[in-house]
């Protein structure tokens, strides 16, 4: 008892003590300090990835200091301590097996400079080099996590099962609020239903939705969606260059455009045909006619700067 | 009654009649001629050949089918397919296509007129495309007239949406199932109308057609339920709907079960449950109904509706139920991939990584559809005027079809009909409006001015038209073209009797708007002229190029390749390739592969993907393993064809870390900087993989020594090439594209064929700055 009191005291004045335990309890009781992360410097950082370990370790190399400007950094470190917690509440006996750690740049940039490593954040899995747990096919060298799928703690925590001796057990928490603001907005809907009855039951209202859906996702807003893409360029940059390629601002302006020349159409078969005076109705003809004509020309010119190899031209 | 231009008067309305569908007949057999004729490009500027992936492997089958009869082709188990797996063709394909031919070539036989297969199988899609023009008559004479129903087929017959996937040449399932779905769809409406149980079994039966076809029958199979569905809940329950629907789905349902590659799926799986779904519910509402009739007592009535709505639940939680039991498979991959758009990248790299299941940017849908895009949305409008019970279903289609077309670009295909039937249900109604020659009768001014007044005030007005006016005003009451656009969409103006006051004045009005059409038309018939000649009319099995002098050259690489390989190696070699080119090494080679196009085995394409990506040491064994010979490698880096394998690399590295996450993993394919590059500054591992040093074998020495440029990447390759230890050149062919490397325990025949001349001399158009033209080259693989 007292011999942990003192271990733990060592650990919180961040000395690691090397005469009092081995280097796995050591690691044990700075993982336990840390809630379950280990916080690095260099030394710590060369006694946690030793040749001789026979624990595997996964680090997070990131730079939180706000001078660094890392956005991407503060975005993944909730996630990472939220895995690094749940791997904490796994038994001791298997939890001593596996450490969670992070490097701060600004702790140890001679690590940084030592691996090579220019960006931030990055996720090395360094497996057993020793000892039972040892890869079979005796390949050392640290695993990077591919951050394809987000910065998000499933995916984290499912990459990292594999390198554990046990699955970490990480559950999502559950999102309470989602789930209540989802319960009053069905709640209020079946509410409103009554006073709303008469949009829900008028045909336009679903033209209207209809019309819109079509002209959104005709416009490339899936792609958009799929592929993240930014809303623009940036500097007034707004038409991504090439053919199967476009930003966010681009759905916008292609649908309004489509919209436009459809209404310009409906106002010819609908509105116009309705005006009593010769003279009103002339105008409308050609306003909408001049309308179709411009705008149309419009969106060549705007496909022409998609697609450089196209032939026709309009008035533009 | 005054007219805008002289009419004749003196015409029987019987010769009018017949001069009308005189004329109708004439103008389809034309559409279909110009269908036909704008679909072979393809083979005036190459040759009649099949195109592409997919076709390859229809053909072969075809071409059994053909020479040994109907119940060998039913029964063929190919050994040379996923060597050494083999695979069951007869049950793992949707026949349809291959029948269909199979009996064209026999009825041209039995007339005395040996046409070869190929040829059949060439022209087929072509042929079908004029077929679909007629269906797509049909089916838009039902939404509005026939005026209409000839716009809609001349747009389908010519729209590129269309042509890139029924080009001469592009033997694929797609090229009859458009016609199918569009006949369906056609005789799903004449049931609905007419409530005929007659055109219900014909539903069926040509549904039974498609599922035998093309696994896109799932379309027909949701898209028919749900337009049921919000039938019963807009309650427009009819027994014609009931009879329609009962008849077509017990029909179908019976006949899809009969091809062998869907079998028991229709009541087992999830795509299928929403049909069954509705029909249950279509039982149940019409028991509901029939008991209404004869029972008038309120309380049981209101325990009626209570005992529907709770059988509703209690399916729907059986249902979920089933699903979860494992009763019931849940969605396939390929299907919720739809839906939830981030689900395939994740855990199906392999339908992620072929480029026609990527999202669709705005530029290629108005590639495909030009300016139908944008009538589109004034057709569905006009639906909504209407709103009968067929134009409910141009709507749901219209949404549905947009949605999928967005998430994925082989979808455009499902969409482009339902373009083509609401734009010219817009177009038509609009040439109706002004071609009309009825004169209305005008209004002096400061009547209009005084019935705009009234309408504002709302107030009971003298005149009948300011009476519908107000009637107009009452729901919505704004001044103005809104106030118009209600009256216009409300139907109130249409109930003019006496005078005529809706319509156009004048000839120039008139003149304006159909010119302005007539100009939109022909511009759109130069946009398809030009997207089908340029973008979709080449085979991908040949390539053309222009020289700097204009004149083109072709690039027969891939045919060069194959034909060595069926000339000059045993019958049994193995050739491993990226699965992209089984078909054609199956089709054109006739040697077995490791893997091909039908993706089946996802273990077995990551162990290719493994050895293309490992070093030569590591995948020697693999390739031993697997009694492999040559090794088939497509390089364009020469020539700037830009959809090679080192194009496609990082999806076979991709594909192989999900089997084996630990020995392969993509981060170290990049360089430190996370560039994929090929150049000095490549990532070990990428320099050391089998894939890499295959590619750039030698490539120095045809500039002299001097590090090599690659055109497709824009990098030098490293001064010092990769060295080959365990595999051997083989053959190359002229442009550098296709190469073959024997393992070396096999006694290679060397046969070089390389014109080193060629690099300087070859510009290829491919890699020119013009991004369009190397999309139209990306290799799409297809299934």
């Amino acid at each position: 008892m007292k011999f942990l009191l003192f271990a733990s005291l060592c650990s919180l004045l961040a000395l690691p003590s090397s005469f009092a335990a081995t280097p796995q309890e050591q690691l044990a009781l700075l993982a336990a300090a840390g809630n379950g992360v280990i916080k690095l410097n260099t030394e710590t950082y060369d006694l946690l990835t030793s040749p001789k370990r026979t624990w595997s370790a996964s680090i997070q190399l990131t730079a939180l200091d706000p001078r660094r400007r890392c956005g991407p950094c503060k975005e993944f470190n909730p996630a990472w301590h939220a895995v690094a917690r749940a791997w904490h509440n796994v038994p001791a006996a298997t939890k001593n097996e596996h450490f969670f750690a992070m490097l701060d740049f600004d702790e140890g940039p001679t690590v940084f400079q030592k691996l090579g490593i220019a960006s931030a954040p990055i996720v090395f899995n360094y497996p057993a080099a020793d000892g039972p747990r040892k890869p079979k096919n005796g390949n050392l060298s640290p695993v990077k996590y591919d951050f394809s799928e987000g910065f998000d703690a499933t995916p984290l925590a499912s990459f990292l099962s594999k390198y554990t001796p046990i699955d970490i057990p990480y559950k999502d928490p559950i999102d309470w609020m989602r789930w209540i603001t989802i319960s009053i907005a069905a709640l209020g809907a079946a509410l409103l239903l009554r006073f709303i009855s008469p949009i829900v039951q008028n045909k336009w209202s679903w033209a209207v939705v209809t019309v819109i859906t079509s002209l959104v996702m005709t416009s490339g807003y899936m792609f958009t969606r799929i592929r993240n893409v930014p809303f623009n360029g940036g500097n007034g940059n707004w038409i991504a260059a090439g053919y199967q390629n476009q930003f966010g601002q681009e759905v916008q302006v292609v649908s309004f455009i489509y919209g436009l020349l459809s209404f310009a159409f409906l106002m010819l078969i609908l509105v116009v045909p309705l005006q009593s005076s010769p003279q009103r109705q002339r105008l409308q003809v050609y306003l909408w006619t001049g309308v179709i004509m411009i705008i149309y020309s419009v969106l060549i010119s705007l496909f022409r700067v998609k697609n450089r190899g196209y032939p026709f031209k309009l008035f533009l | 009654m005054s007219t805008a231009y002289p009419i004749p008067s003196d015409i029987s309305p019987a010769t009018v009649k017949n001069t009308a569908s005189l004329l109708r007949i004439v103008a389809l057999s034309l559409i279909s001629g110009a269908a036909i004729a704008s679909r072979l490009f393809a083979v005036i500027n190459f040759e009649s050949i099949i195109h592409e992936f997919d076709p390859w492997f229809n053909y072969r089958a075809t071409r059994v089918l053909a020479a040994k009869g109907f119940y060998e082709f039913w029964n063929w188990f190919d050994p040379t397919a996923w060597y050494p797996l083999g695979r069951v063709v007869g049950g793992t394909v949707y026949p349809g296509l291959m029948v269909t031919s199979g009996v064209i070539y026999n009825i041209l036989h039995f007339l005395n007129l040996p046409v070869d297969i190929r040829n059949v199988c060439v022209l087929l899609a072509p042929g079908f495309s004029a077929l679909t023009a007629w269906a797509t008559y049909m089916f838009t004479k039902e939404m509005k007239d026939e005026s209409a129903g000839l716009l809609a087929a001349a747009f389908i017959g010519i729209v590129p949406g269309y042509i890139s996937r029924s080009v001469a040449g592009s033997y694929d399932n797609e090229a009859i199932a458009i016609f199918l779905l569009m006949f369906t769809f056609y005789c799903w409406i004449k049931a609905l109308k007419q409530g005929s149980a007659l055109f219900g079994t014909i539903a069926a039966v040509f549904y039974f057609y498609m599922v035998a076809a093309w696994g896109g029958y799932v379309f027909i199979t949701n898209m028919i339920p749900l337009h049921a569905l919000v039938l019963v809940l807009m309650g427009r329950f009819s027994d014609r709907l009931y009879v329609a629907y009962s008849s077509w789905y017990a029909i179908g349902t019976l006949a899809s079960m009969q091809v062998p590659f869907v079998g028991f799926q229709p009541v087992s799986t999830s795509e299928h449950m929403g049909a069954l779904g509705v029909f249950g519910l279509l039982q149940i509402v019409a028991f509901a109904q029939l008991v209404r009739t004869h029972v008038s007592s309120q309380q049981f009535q209101k325990l009626l509706f209570g005992s529907v709505v709770a059988i509703g639940v209690l399916g729907f939680f059986s249902f979920i139920f089933l699903t979860y039991k494992g009763k019931i498979a849940p969605w396939t991959g390929r299907f919720y991939s739809l839906w939830d758009t981030g689900y395939a990248k994740k855990y199906i790299p392999i339908i992620a990584s072929v480029s026609e299941h990527q999202p669709t940017a705005w530029p290629s849908f108005f590639m495909d559809l030009q300016f139908l895009i944008f009538l589109f949305p004034a057709g569905v409008v006009l639906c909504f005027r209407e709103l009968r019970d067929e134009h409910l279903f141009v709507i749901i289609y219209a949404v549905m079809a947009s949605y999928f077309a967005g998430v994925m670009v082989r979808l455009m295909l499902t969409l482009t009909p339902v373009v083509c039937v609401a734009s010219a249900v817009a177009l038509s109604t609009l040439l109706d409006t002004y071609i009309d020659p009825t004169e209305p009768v005008a209004d002096d001014d400061t009547r209009s001015e005084a019935d705009s007044t009234v309408t504002s005030n709302g107030s009971s007005a003298p005149s009948k038209k300011a009476k519908k006016a107000a009637a107009a005003a009452v729901s919505a009451p704004s001044k103005g073209p809104l106030s118009d656009l209600v009256a216009a969409a409300t139907g109130s103006a249409h109930a003019g009797t006496g005078n005529i006051t809706t319509g156009i004045f004048g000839l120039d009005s008139r003149g304006v708007v159909v010119l302005n059409v007539v100009f939109m038309l022909m511009f759109f018939v130069f946009h398809c002229t030009w997207v089908t000649s340029n973008a979709y009319s080449s085979p991908s099995v040949v390539l053309a190029s222009t020289n700097p002098d204009g004149s083109q050259h072709i690039i027969d690489d891939f045919r060069e390749a194959y034909y060595w390989l069926r000339q000059n190696t045993p019958q049994d070699a193995v050739v491993m390739s990226w699965w992209d080119y089984g078909y054609q090494i199956a089709g054109m080679a006739d040697r077995p592969t490791l893997v091909d196009n039908n993706t089946w085995n996802n273990t077995h394409i990551a162990t290719v993907g493994k050895a293309m990506s490992s070093s030569e040491e590591v995948a020697y064994p693999i390739l031993r393993k697997h009694d492999v010979d040559y090794v088939l490698v497509i390089f364009g880096g020469l020539i700037g064809y830009s959809g090679d394998d080192i194009n496609k690399f990082l999806w076979m590295v991709r594909i192989a870390q999900g089997v084996w996450p630990e020995e392969i993993q993509e981060p170290n394919y990049f360089t430190s900087q996370g560039e994929y590059r090929i150049d000095d500054r490549a990532s070990q591992t990428m320099k050391d993989s089998l894939m890499y040093k295959m590619s750039y074998y030698r490539f120095n020495e045809l500039f002299g020594g001097n590090p090599g440029t690659d055109r497709v990447r824009q990098q030098q390759v490293p001064k010092e090439g990769p060295t080959l230890d365990y595999l051997d050149e083989a053959f190359t062919s002229e442009n550098w594209i296709v190469s073959l490397f024997p393992s070396l325990s096999y006694l290679a025949p060397h046969h070089f064929f390389r014109s080193t001349s060629d690099a300087s001399n070859c510009i290829c158009s491919r890699n020119s700055d013009s991004d369009f033209v190397s999309m139209s080259l990306l290799v799409l693989p297809r299934w």
